[in-house]
């Protein structure tokens, strides 16, 4: 499983209505994901990849692949 | 800074009321919760407010308020920590703690204080707080003035718990914050489980147990009394202005943080006292429900259930609820202000809730029938609910 497919099992493990989700999917406007989402999807990446997330560094995503970017520039 | 650019900032959108016609926020009531009460000069059943007793005008509640008002005056007009101590407040501390079983309480001017003053005073950024996802706001915000690290959990999700909680190692403190009724549900907390998994893992429960208290239980005590939670060791706070029909909330919990929080909680140490009043008129709820509740009780459930079997065949979707709350899954924000706008002008006042107070496009229509409505009244929104719903 790629980085990619990584990122969206994660999100749609925190996200009870598991909508589906591609690269392309805004968060907040097709994922519908508020606030507290995106600690949840902060806290599941954090466990996918063991790694520790500052909720500030991840306020500016938009899309899915916003989040796939900011995990490369970690050298994930 | 630019005046005119700064005040811009702050025009609301009121395309939803324009669209929908109807905003059920900031309605005028020109009465007290009686039988019927008085909306923007409508009569109209109250199945809105949290009244769940009933007890908000009984006339005991009500004289014992005047008494206090006529022996005290209005007014304290200090903290508790100056002149606000009053033989009435700390006389309710001790009732309420023993009343929900815990060792000391403490009373602030209103849950949301408590709340949110509660975790700025014993968890800082080295803390771990991990809280449901519907967690009500005022706790939310408690939380994150801490600045403690947040993971929340899936709602009533033990198993996503228990993983969080397996992987939260290296923080000084870990806490697990949840409510005992999800008011926009119905919904109640598998908190006996929740305090086991704290027990496993060291981490200390925080619950909130505003729509708990004075309904569950078998004498009305709680969620600890309701799910026979023995020697709870964690914190508990409630809203005195629900069930307990006045306004404040309360702090509970073992005797040393007590007496810390009394001088260390800003929110407690810094506001004006509740009134005497309030004071009086919460004793004497408790009171009454030490002595009545098996009998207020049963007509509450009676009215939930009569109303819940209105709703399905009025052919309503239902969220899942163990409390004496209905909740209409609603849909989106407009689709929740029409349903809102038709209960409104059949006479019925209900609660709509969008969001933030929900998800996106997960609104809810919630009633809450009181147990001081008569059962004629009762059957009357249950026939306003059936129509609405065939139209």
């Amino acid at each position: 499983m790629n980085l990619e497919e990584r990122i969206i099992r994660t999100i749609q493990g925190a996200l009870e209505k598991r909508p589906e989700i591609t690269l392309e999917s805004h968060l907040r406007e097709d994922l519908k994901v508020d606030s507290l989402d995106l600690l949840m999807i902060l806290s599941g990446l954090e466990d996918e990849f063991s790694i520790t997330i500052e909720e500030d560094d991840f306020l500016d995503v938009i899309t899915v692949n916003d989040i796939a970017v900011k995990m490369r520039a970690r050298g994930i | 800074m630019e005046l005119r650019e700064f005040y811009k900032r702050f025009s609301l959108d009121e395309s939803l009321a324009v669209g929908t016609g109807h905003n059920p926020y900031y309605l005028r009531i020109d009465s007290g919760l009686d039988e019927k009460i008085q909306v923007n000069g409508h009569e109209m059943i109250d199945l809105a407010s949290n009244n769940y007793l009933g007890l908000a005008t009984d006339s005991r509640v009500k004289q014992a308020a005047i008494e206090a008002v006529q022996k005290y005056g209005v007014s304290l007009c200090g903290t508790p920590i100056a002149t606000g101590y009053l033989d009435l407040y700390q006389r309710l501390e001790e009732k309420l703690a023993s009343f929900v079983g815990l060792e000391e309480a403490i009373i602030l001017p209103s849950c949301y204080q408590a709340n949110n003053g509660l975790f700025s005073s014993i968890a800082g950024p080295q803390d771990l707080i991990i809280v449901d996802r519907y967690a009500h706001s005022s706790l939310i915000q408690g939380i994150k003035a801490a600045g403690s690290k947040i993971r929340p959990f899936l709602h009533n999700n033990l198993e996503h718990l228990e993983g969080i909680l397996q992987r939260s190692r290296g923080y000084r403190q870990v806490f697990v914050v949840t409510e005992s009724v999800f008011s926009t549900e119905g919904s109640l907390a598998p908190f006996k489980e929740i305090v086991q998994l704290c027990e496993t893992y060291r981490a200390l429960p925080i619950i909130d147990d505003s729509h708990g208290i004075g309904v569950l239980g078998k004498s009305g005590r709680g969620i600890l009394e309701e799910q026979r939670i023995e020697g709870y060791q964690g914190i508990y706070t409630a809203s005195l202005g629900k069930a307990l029909a006045n306004s404040g909330g309360m702090i509970s919990g073992k005797k040393g943080l007590i007496d810390y929080l009394k001088y260390y909680c800003p929110h407690l140490v810094y506001s004006t006292a509740l009134t005497p009043s309030v004071l009086a008129g919460t004793e004497a709820v408790l009171s009454i429900i030490q002595s009545e509740f098996g009998v207020i009780k049963q007509r509450l459930v009676t009215y939930q259930q009569a109303i819940y079997e209105s709703l399905i065949e009025g052919g309503f979707t239902l969220a899942a609820s163990e409390a004496p709350i209905n909740s209409i899954q609603s849909g989106s924000k407009e689709s929740t202000f029409i349903l809102a706008k038709k209960l409104y002008e059949q006479g019925i006042l209900c609660t709509a809730f969008i969001e933030p107070s929900v998800p996106v496009g997960d609104g809810r229509v919630r009633l809450i029938a009181g147990a001081n409505l008569r059962q004629e009244t009762v059957a009357e929104v249950a026939e306003i609910i059936k129509r609405i719903g065939r139209s």
